[in-house]
């Protein structure tokens, strides 16, 4: 009886709660950047009643960047829309589906939890259009839909997943006027890399920072670095069918990329504060031996989000710079990137969730988010003008120009493997264990999952 | 209305409800079904007797069923099944387990942390209790030394980020250590075996204030009398404290100790904040945290471990309630 | 008086040193939190938070403004100052050498000359000012400066400001209290009610009771979210205040009944016999005799379980819906502070702060409560 009454009360509180109703921070109709056209198009899409709630991992300064792109779909269709970021959005995901809490839409950073979600089955499938829509429209369509469709539970593969807002991994961050002061070129392959790296210990400085720690995420950092490499020594292919276990994770080829990222952490005249501080340098910490003086390192590689973590005041393109993680000259491999992404589900199916995802194939509801900040799209009809910043068009080309684009593998990979094994790996691999004994175990691992 | 309005009603009508169903109920047993008048009399007190305290326990055992025994129970069944929750395999994940030698290190490291953090938290909060009990800024040493259990997770964590960082213009550790002259900055969280002794340091250092608040506690209940006497035949404070006071607050140590104990066997988030788990430093919480929703029936199985962990400290709490109870 | 001199308990000088010793081995690390939530995160970064206090000695680039470039006598000159931007500083720096390459930024002693590397020179002065000079006018971007410079100790209450502002603290506050105060008092009076009957009642399965408390403490919580998630859709009560009221009060009443049974069970028989000799109900000795006795107990479980519900952030993710409205101080933290996308350390300190403010009174309160004499008298927990 009285757990009924305050039921009841507890529900007015909640739907009292308000509603996201924020400005619209561009004026519709005012840029010419944009493209008004599919906001208003969406006028004559009436929601008016319904609510619609999204989970993602956003939070911080970053969830109000898709508030804000949210607020247009408010305004347009009258829906009212929830947003709820969680920096633990995978766990919190799972036990709200498994309790019949979830919400419309749960956007997910990792492939590797959608399908398993999918399987379970929890997602709603998009259907073949939007399929169709993403091979005709995004840069490597092909690709984008693959790594959104999955088996579900009776096995049959359909699209699941939508991608919206991708983030480039590729990267090597420096500082330009130590660059210039110092002599030094920007390299356009690895080879020319490893030698600059080398001759920035002959004169006597520290050529990497490089942090893997991110509390119980320590060690993601170091995924990159192998994945990036594995891509830049194997063809696609051979990570392709890494990713999926196809070929072991021992596999020579895997431990040689491995032992490739050892090239580079693992000699103490190469990363700043020596190896051993490597595995617990905070990643946000990390970036800042890039701006002391005289400069603790002169490059870090980590992912186009890295600028949120650098000293207040530092202007991107002037005080610091980047340059594309280049490929090895002699292995003709072309110019592979590798990158990650958001997918956008359907979690509680509902005509508000459908819309918003029929809203995510206009170019506007890109073009709002590159005008803000740290969005990139391989969307071709979403207009590169509409970039924040000359950094971020630079970006967003080598998105569009790459020869080879593969997902974030870990990201790909069952979740103990992608986010346990292969971070606890890599971290024990910085630390001094030998590169074939981790892959070892990491493959172990894998085989008792089965 | 606003969720303190909120709070607040709920309280009242919580807390009236729960004192008035005790009273309302022993009311109508007592004057209703089991009326302690006309010849059944005796009868009917022995009877009522016999039903009362099921009245006091009923609120308790309902919340505990259904917020823990039941989940608990279908946790152990769940701990039968396959990562799907679809086939049977017995005692297939126990085995794994068994064999995983990730898990094992998680499993000595736990022993280990069960072994030192109890002792060492009630050790000093003793201590601390003892020596804070006359001194007139007790109330300060105390509160510095309580602060610590307040402090939530993330501040515990960011706190000892600035001890052990491995960065001398960070870490103070490494600060005193370059100032006393050692060559380069050491991460003590790197070091086998003792950086599961540096991560239980900070544990130690949270339980400690709340030892020593109930110890201290315990000790200004002992009976003036006892301790007068012991004084009288020539007894010093070392001799006081040992053979009078420690065996007198004997019942209040093993509360503290195992609540510590308890506490040790479900923190995980410590070392997942400091080292996630890296360096041979996993406890069985975080590797069970690690399978949790991935694959629930490994997890459950190693909950099922957890709870075997405890029983010996079990066993010493019932001990003692044998010998104190009856 | 005189028994009381001689008295082998008094406070020597040891024990006074010994507790100091201990106090501050316990304060120290919270005084580096404390010390950080007044720094800013780039401070945090670069110095121990025990320099703090003093003068700092800072490296930093100054890029002279090439728009401010004047001619004179056929020389090009740009004049500054490297603190331009530190110009509201109640203490100005000073330099103590400069220089015009990032490896070495201090090459040059205050006074002295610098050569440019595109010809030219430099001079920065101790206050200061600085003079650039070339024959050839100098592009867009003029040479940069780098300064290493003594700076006065700098703190502010911009985090505290940006904590308590921005909303960020002060719902998620409330709201905190909002979930804490029930789930603190309910479990204790529940449990309360659950220890008397097994500290003083007889009956069946008394001691297999005891014994499922102490083990139910270790139940992990983990286990029973998912269902009791569905249970909680069920009931209709779905995600809110009323789903983590009961939670927390079903999660918490194993310590509840455990420590008070614990507590209860010390109460002298003679008391309870007698009282019953004298006719006294089961709910007059419970409310008259053992709950007044065991007060003490009361209060230190009731704290434990406040400290407990305060500081959690499993319990609440799961059973408060995420939205903003509802959010407690933890989840705030984690989500937006401590979030991948976040790390700023001196907000986090501060935040820690401000979350720890009630544990800590809550901790005076039960201080003087423990401290009054009549409770000297309690029994002890066994």
């Amino acid at each position: 009886m009285k757990f009924k009454g305050m039921a009841f009360v507890a529900a007015v509180v909640m739907c009292a709660a308000p509603a996201l109703s924020r400005d619209l921070v561009f004026p519709p109709g005012v840029d010419d950047r944009f493209d008004w056209e599919g906001y208003e198009s969406f006028s004559r899409t009436d929601l008016s009643d319904e609510v619609l709630t999204i989970s993602g991992p956003w939070t911080g300064p970053d969830k109000v960047l898709v508030e804000n792109v949210l607020a247009y779909f408010e305004a347009a269709t009258g829906a009212r829309v929830s947003y709820a970021g969680s920096d633990s959005f995978e766990q919190d995901i799972v036990i709200a589906a498994r309790a019949g809490s979830a919400p419309n839409i749960a956007v997910f950073p990792q492939p590797g939890l959608a399908a398993d979600m999918a399987r379970r089955g929890y997602l709603a499938p998009l259907g073949e259009e939007t399929a169709d829509w993403v091979r005709a429209n995004y840069a490597a369509g092909e690709s984008w839909v693959r790594l959104g469709s999955y088996a579900d539970r009776d096995g049959d593969t359909a699209l699941f997943g939508f991608f919206y807002k991708v983030e480039l991994k590729s990267l090597v961050w420096y500082v330009p006027d130590n660059f210039t002061e110092a002599g030094y070129d920007v390299p356009r392959s690895m080879e020319e890399l490893k030698a600059l790296t080398e001759m920035i210990a002959a004169d006597g400085a520290t050529p990497w920072c490089i942090g893997l720690g991110s509390g119980a995420a320590t060690g993601w950092p170091a995924t990159d670095w192998v994945e990036d490499l594995l891509l830049r020594r194997q063809p696609p292919g051979v990570y392709d069918a890494w990713v999926e276990n196809a070929i072991p994770f021992d596999d020579a080829r895997v431990v040689d990329a491995i032992e490739d990222y050892g090239w580079f952490v693992r000699n103490g005249a190469f990363v700043a504060n020596g190896t051993a501080s490597v595995a617990t340098t905070d990643f946000r910490d990390s970036p800042k031996g890039l701006f002391t003086f005289p400069p603790k390192c002169y490059m870090h590689r980590q992912a186009s989000f890295i600028p949120t973590f650098f000293p207040s005041g530092t202007e991107i393109g002037r005080d610091v710079d980047f340059f594309y993680f280049p490929a090895y000259a002699g292995m003709d491999l072309g110019a592979p990137v590798l990158g990650s992404g958001t997918l956008w589900t359907i979690t509680r199916d509902s005509p508000a969730a459908r819309a918003l995802i029929a809203f995510l194939k206009t170019p506007i509801a890109h073009e709002l988010w590159m005008a803000q900040a740290g969005f990139l799209t391989p969307f071709k009809a979403a207009n590169r003008d509409a970039y924040a910043s000359e950094l971020q068009r630079a970006q967003g080309d080598i998105l569009i120009g790459a020869t080879t684009f593969r997902f974030d593998g870990s990201d790909l990979m069952p979740g103990e493997i992608g986010a346990d094994a292969f971070w606890k790996g890599m971290v024990a691999y910085t630390t001094g264990q030998g590169a074939a004994r981790v892959a070892r175990d990491i493959q172990a691992r894998w085989d008792s999952i089965r | 209305m606003p969720p303190l309005v909120m709070a607040l009603m709920s309280i009242l009508i919580g807390v009236t409800g729960c004192v008035g169903y005790v009273y309302f109920s022993n009311l109508v047993l007592d004057r209703v079904i089991f009326p302690a008048s006309g010849q059944t009399c005796a009868r009917n007190i022995g009877r009522a007797n016999l039903v009362r305290p099921w009245l006091f326990l009923f609120p308790a055992l309902a919340g505990s069923m259904l917020y823990l025994v039941f989940p608990f129970a279908g946790a152990f069944w769940r701990s039968l099944f396959d990562r799907e929750g679809d086939a049977f395999i017995g005692f297939a994940n126990y085995r794994a387990l068994g064999a995983d030698h990730v898990f094992q290190g998680a499993l000595a490291n736990s022993l280990l942390w069960v072994l030192v953090v109890p002792a060492a938290a009630t050790c000093l909060g003793l201590i601390a209790a003892r020596l804070t009990d006359r001194l007139r800024w007790a109330n300060l040493a105390r509160a510095a030394i309580f602060m610590p259990v307040t402090m939530s997770l993330v501040g515990a964590a960011l706190i000892w980020k600035f001890v052990y960082a491995n960065d001398a213009d960070i870490g103070l550790l490494n600060a005193i250590r370059a100032t006393l002259g050692a060559a380069g900055p050491l991460d003590v969280l790197q070091i086998p075996v003792w950086n599961s002794f540096f991560l239980m340091a900070v544990l130690i250092w949270t339980q400690t204030g709340f030892a020593m608040v109930i110890l201290s506690a315990a000790l200004r209940a002992i009976p003036r009398e006892i301790i007068e006497a012991a004084i009288m035949d020539g007894a010093d404070a070392t001799q006081i404290f040992l053979r009078i006071e420690v065996p007198q607050i004997k019942g209040t140590i093993t509360v503290v100790w195992t609540l510590v104990t308890i506490l040790v066997l479900k923190v995980f988030d410590l070392v997942y904040a400091m080292t996630g788990g890296n360096f041979g430093t996993q406890v069985l919480p975080g590797f069970m945290m690690g399978v949790m929703f991935r694959d629930d029936g490994r997890a459950s199985a190693v909950a099922m471990v957890l709870m075997i962990l405890v029983l010996p400290i079990l066993a010493w709490n019932i001990g003692q309630a044998r010998k104190g109870g009856d | 008086m005189r028994v009381r001199a001689r008295h082998p308990l008094r406070a020597c000088r040891a024990a006074n040193i010994a507790v100091l010793v201990l106090a501050l081995v316990w304060f120290i690390p919270t005084l580096g939190l404390l010390v950080s939530s007044f720094r800013e995160r780039d401070q945090i970064l670069a110095s121990g938070w025990w320099q703090a206090p003093l003068a700092a000695e800072r490296t930093f680039r100054v890029r002279a403004d090439a728009g401010a470039a004047v001619t004179e006598g056929g020389r090009h000159v740009i004049a500054g100052n490297v603190f331009a931007n530190d110009a509201d500083a109640a203490m100005p720096g000073r330099v103590k050498a400069f220089g015009v390459s990032s490896r070495a930024p201090a090459a040059f002693g205050t006074g002295l000359r610098a050569d440019l590397v595109g010809g030219g020179s430099l001079s920065v002065g101790a206050d200061g000012h600085y003079r650039l000079e070339s024959p050839r006018a100098f592009g867009e971007s003029a040479p940069t400066i780098y300064v290493r410079a003594t700076m006065p100790p700098r703190f502010s209450l911009d985090n505290y400001r940006r904590v308590l502002a921005d909303d960020v603290m002060v719902r998620p506050f409330v709201n905190t209290l909002a979930v804490t105060i029930p789930a603190t008092v309910l479990p204790t009076v529940i449990a309360a009610f659950a220890a008397y009957a097994l500290a003083w009642m007889e009956f069946r399965g008394r001691g297999f009771l005891i014994a499922a408390s102490a083990g139910l403490l270790v139940v992990p919580l983990q286990l029973a979210f998912v269902p009791l998630l569905k249970l909680h859709q069920g009931l209709g009560i779905g995600q809110g205040l009323v789903g983590i009221w009961l939670a927390h009060t079903g999660f918490g009443l194993p310590l509840a009944v455990y420590l008070l049974h614990r507590a209860m069970a010390g109460v002298p028989r003679d008391i309870i016999d007698c009282a019953r000799m004298d006719g006294a109900s089961e709910v007059q000795i419970f409310s008259r005799i053992v709950l007044p006795l065991t007060y003490p107990a009361l209060a230190g479980c009731a704290t434990l379980q406040f400290v407990w519900v305060w500081n959690d952030l499993l319990v609440a993710k799961v059973f408060l819906p995420p939205a903003d409205g509802v959010r407690v101080m933890t989840v705030a933290i984690t989500d937006d502070l401590l979030g991948s996308h976040g790390g700023d350390w001196g907000m986090l300190a501060a935040a820690a702060f401000i979350s720890m403010a009630l544990p800590l009174l809550v901790f005076f309160i039960l201080q003087r409560c423990l401290l009054r004499g009549l409770l000297s008298k309690a029994p002890e927990w066994r």
